[in-house]
């Protein structure tokens, strides 16, 4: 993975500097709260209901275990003993004090850490495959791309008063396992048949209030203008983006506006000025960035065929387990295992601090010391020997981080909602809770196959509940929680935009209506094989509707 | 003609230090608990819970300072809205059960 | 208190300055400026941020001053704006942001191209008096500014401190 050099430390420790010095201005009065909240935000801190809420950044969702130790001591010493992993692979603190926030920074610098534009109207974290590096269908690994684009978003003078946020994310393989239809800018890193690298460049998606996906606006970007090509479009953006609504702010509103012929036509005009500039990528660099991603060594451990196979015929627990979190690595020895912090009634994606230092151990001892955060709130060890799979299931367990749920019913994401977060309408964790208790059979949840929930507390989606396989939105009505449902959203090379059943539910009937909604999938469904997403695509949302709203008496 | 009682007003904010929720207290004094709150009944005493409430803004003690409606019940202030409930009692769900919170009193 | 700021220090008896003297010379709107710009006495010229850079081109020579508008700090439209004027248009005349101009934005102007300061933010003006801005000197990007590339990496920058 990469790693600081001088100048990233000293930018860093300049940075930490900078905020500082803001925050002593802010608690003296010389910049007043108006002036002092979009440089809070570049510097990940919310004010939430409750505290403040510090979003620290992992870029492109990978970290070692010195990191990861770092992330568990900074929620012991500052904040109530735990961190929330997010749907942009970053981790998020409920309760710092701003007075403490440059020190938490100053110790973040220490382990090449940082929050830098977690939030504001500026480039946000990019995002990438959560198994780079090691899933068999990438054709390299996307990430030092990824790293290449923060350095180069970090503070960027033309780019940080931007209409509102911009989202990159960053894949390598025709799966999608990045959601980037739904991102401001997707690039797909391809090879052209010549076997140079090049990317597909999707613009225009986006959640929220006007839920769009992406357009792809070029088929093979060569990989030396990925700098200048986001330049371009970044500034055509910020020149012409709305700054009237902050609803209608995003580039996917000036792509929908504009036309997505039109502003690539003015996209390619401003590019064709700078294409050949200073921002062309020279093969060096990007070699040397690519250098930092090399692989890990991974020596033959084909012992582990066999053993797992008698493993798993001797333990269910552990076979089950096997069958749902863990997948083929590129290395047939090894394997990508997912980490799943979606305990069954439990918070979804909160670890406590001894769960995170668990995890940094099990990365140093079986996992090459690499540790990754999906944008499904889960984590992941990506390089594992399978011979090493029953050992890490057992550390696991002990800390219980071995849920066999990924993918599963129970694999809920789940923004903070109304329980934390000052933008929220309705609560969302509880609705997690409740519907992980109902369907937490093991047995159940392997019937009912793969199924994403998603929910989002306020129209903000930050639970990405458009593009769950249900959706669920938490709204206030009449002074009551009420909650949305969609169904047939999807987030993989394949997106969908869920689409609203009717009414909606009170906190006390959304279980019951997805359970409605499974049964009727289970009723309809072809065979066993069929899941969830293509049941809806083939028979409509007509039989969930019916299902649902059968009986008149269920008024909202 | 009967019109409606006007509803018992509060005063909150988020503290500028630490963003912990707070309420002003009768004593003027920013408390951490809503049940110490000053309850403001009548139109004088809302206007100087509001004119109490920039004077902290403007003295960077608080943010994000609004006054919000309570219900007067037998076990003490009742925020009408759901947000201010959650505000007041914290998260509805058991998260961080290791954690024993020491919160101070003043603001 | 209004001033006018470079990195020479405040600007003394500057003709541009918003309100400013009765007889002095005015910054023009776009569509004045390229009706005046027939005339042979100097003038400036005051954008918005909607207002497209690139019309200004047939009469950059004849322009005394070129000012940008920040109408809320969180309006950022003439960073790019800015940007534009200097690599695309390649204009080297005098370039001022104006309207609500505050401390933390000033690093990210002067290195868009912006060389002079329109201030009535008090603390604002005191730090820029000290010359203590609150900017990083390491730059992940190339602007507008003249800085050194160095030998890291193609996107870097340092900043030239003077002395």
């Amino acid at each position: 993975m990469y790693r600081y050099d001088e100048f990233d430390h000293a930018f860093v420790a300049a940075r930490v500097s900078q905020f500082t010095d803001q925050v002593e201005r802010r608690m003296s009065g010389e910049i007043s709260e108006d002036a002092f909240k979009p440089l809070r935000l570049m510097n990940g801190v919310y004010l939430q209901l409750h505290a403040y809420m510090l979003r620290v950044a992992v870029p492109y969702g990978t970290l070692d275990s010195r990191q990861m130790r770092k992330l568990a001591h900074i929620a012991r010493t500052y904040d109530r003993g735990y961190g929330h992993f997010t749907t942009r692979q970053n981790i998020q603190y409920n309760w710092p004090k701003l007075s403490d926030i440059p020190a938490i920074l100053k110790e973040l610098a220490e382990v090449e850490m940082h929050a830098i534009q977690t939030s504001g109207n500026c480039i946000r974290n990019v995002t990438a495959d959560h198994f780079a590096g090691a899933a068999a269908d990438e054709v390299a690994d996307p990430r030092p791309y990824a790293e290449i684009l923060r350095q180069w978003s970090s503070v960027h003078p033309e780019f940080s008063f931007l209409p509102r946020k911009f989202k990159i994310a960053v894949i390598a393989s025709e799966h999608d396992r990045a959601a980037i239809q739904t991102h401001d800018i997707g690039l797909q890193l391809k090879k052209d048949d010549q076997g140079r690298f090049g990317f597909a460049v999707w613009i225009g998606g986006g959640q929220g209030r006007t839920p769009l996906l992406a357009k792809k606006i070029k088929d093979f970007l060569p990989e030396a203008d990925m700098l200048s090509y986001v330049t371009a479009i970044v500034r055509v953006y910020n020149l012409h983006g709305r700054r009237d609504n902050k609803y209608k702010a995003r580039i996917k509103i000036l792509v929908h506006e504009t036309g997505v012929e039109e502003l690539t036509r003015e996209i390619d005009a401003e590019w064709a000025h700078i294409k050949d500039g200073e921002l062309k990528l020279p093969q060096a660099d990007i070699a040397a960035i690519n250098a930092y991603f090399a692989p890990p060594e991974l020596g033959d451990r084909a012992e582990g065929w066999g053993e797992l196979a008698a493993w798993k015929k001797s333990d269910p627990g552990f076979a089950e387990w096997v069958g749902r979190n863990v997948a083929p690595h590129r290395h047939p020895d090894y394997a990508m295992v997912t980490i799943s912090l979606k305990p069954i009634g439990g918070i979804p994606g909160d670890a406590s601090a001894d769960q995170m230092d668990a995890v940094a151990r099990l990365a140093e001892e079986f996992g090459h010391d690499e540790i990754r955060v999906t944008h499904e709130q889960n984590l992941v060890l990506p390089h594992v020997a399978l011979a090493d799979l029953e050992p890490l299931y057992r550390a696991l367990l002990a800390d219980g981080l071995a849920t066999a749920n990924v993918g599963l019913i129970t694999d809920i994401i789940a923004c903070p909602g109304l329980d934390y977060c000052a933008l929220a309408n309705a609560r969302s964790i509880p609705v997690a809770q409740e519907i992980s208790n109902r369907f937490g059979d093991s047995a159940r949840q392997a019937d009912i196959g793969d199924l994403k929930i998603k929910i989002s507390g306020c129209i903000n989606a930050c639970g990405h509940h458009h593009v769950g396989h249900i959706g669920i939105l938490g709204v206030e009505k009449k002074g009551e929680e009420l909650y949305q449902i969609s169904l047939g959203g999807s987030a993989d090379e394949n997106s969908s935009i869920g689409q609203i059943t009717g009414r909606g539910f009170g906190p006390d009937q959304i279980t019951d209506a997805i359970e409605t909604i499974v049964d009727t999938y289970l009723a309809h469904r072809s065979s066993a094989d069929e899941p969830f997403i293509a049941c809806y695509r083939r028979i409509g949302a007509d039989p969930f509707k019916a299902a649902l709203y059968s009986s008149e008496a269920e008024a909202a | 003609m009967k019109t409606a009682p006007t509803k018992t007003k509060v005063l909150t904010a988020n503290r500028l230090t630490d963003g912990i929720s707070v309420w002003l207290g009768a004593n003027g004094e920013w408390t951490t608990s809503l049940k110490d709150a000053f309850l403001a009944r009548h139109e004088d005493a809302v206007a100087a819970i509001e004119t109490a409430g920039q004077q902290a803004l403007d003295d960077n003690r608080v943010v994000d300072v609004n006054v919000i409606e309570i219900e007067e019940t037998a076990s003490g202030p009742r925020p009408y809205r759901l947000r201010e409930r959650i505000r007041a009692d914290g998260p509805t769900i058991d998260y961080a059960p290791d954690f024993t919170a020491s919160v101070s009193q003043a603001a | 208190m209004t001033v006018i700021w470079t990195q020479g220090g405040i600007v003394e008896n500057d003709p541009w300055i918003s309100h400013g003297a009765e007889d002095a010379p005015k910054l023009l709107p776009l569509a004045e400026a390229l009706e005046h710009a027939q005339d042979n006495a100097p003038f400036g010229v005051a954008l918005q941020p909607a207002d497209d850079v690139r019309a200004l081109a047939p009469i950059l020579d004849r322009v005394a001053i070129i000012a940008l508008t920040f109408p809320a700090f969180s309006d950022g439209r003439a960073f790019s704006q800015g940007m534009l004027l200097r690599e695309r248009l390649g204009y080297q005349g005098e370039m001022r942001a104006i309207g609500t101009v505050l401390l933390d934005q000033v690093p990210l102007m002067l290195r868009t191209g912006f060389d002079s300061f329109e201030v009535d933010h008090a603390p604002t003006i005191k730090r820029l008096v000290e010359k203590r801005l609150p900017g990083i000197d390491l730059h992940y990007q190339p602007a507008a500014d003249q800085t050194d590339a160095g030998a890291s990496y193609n996107w870097r920058r340092t900043a030239i401190l003077n002395g």
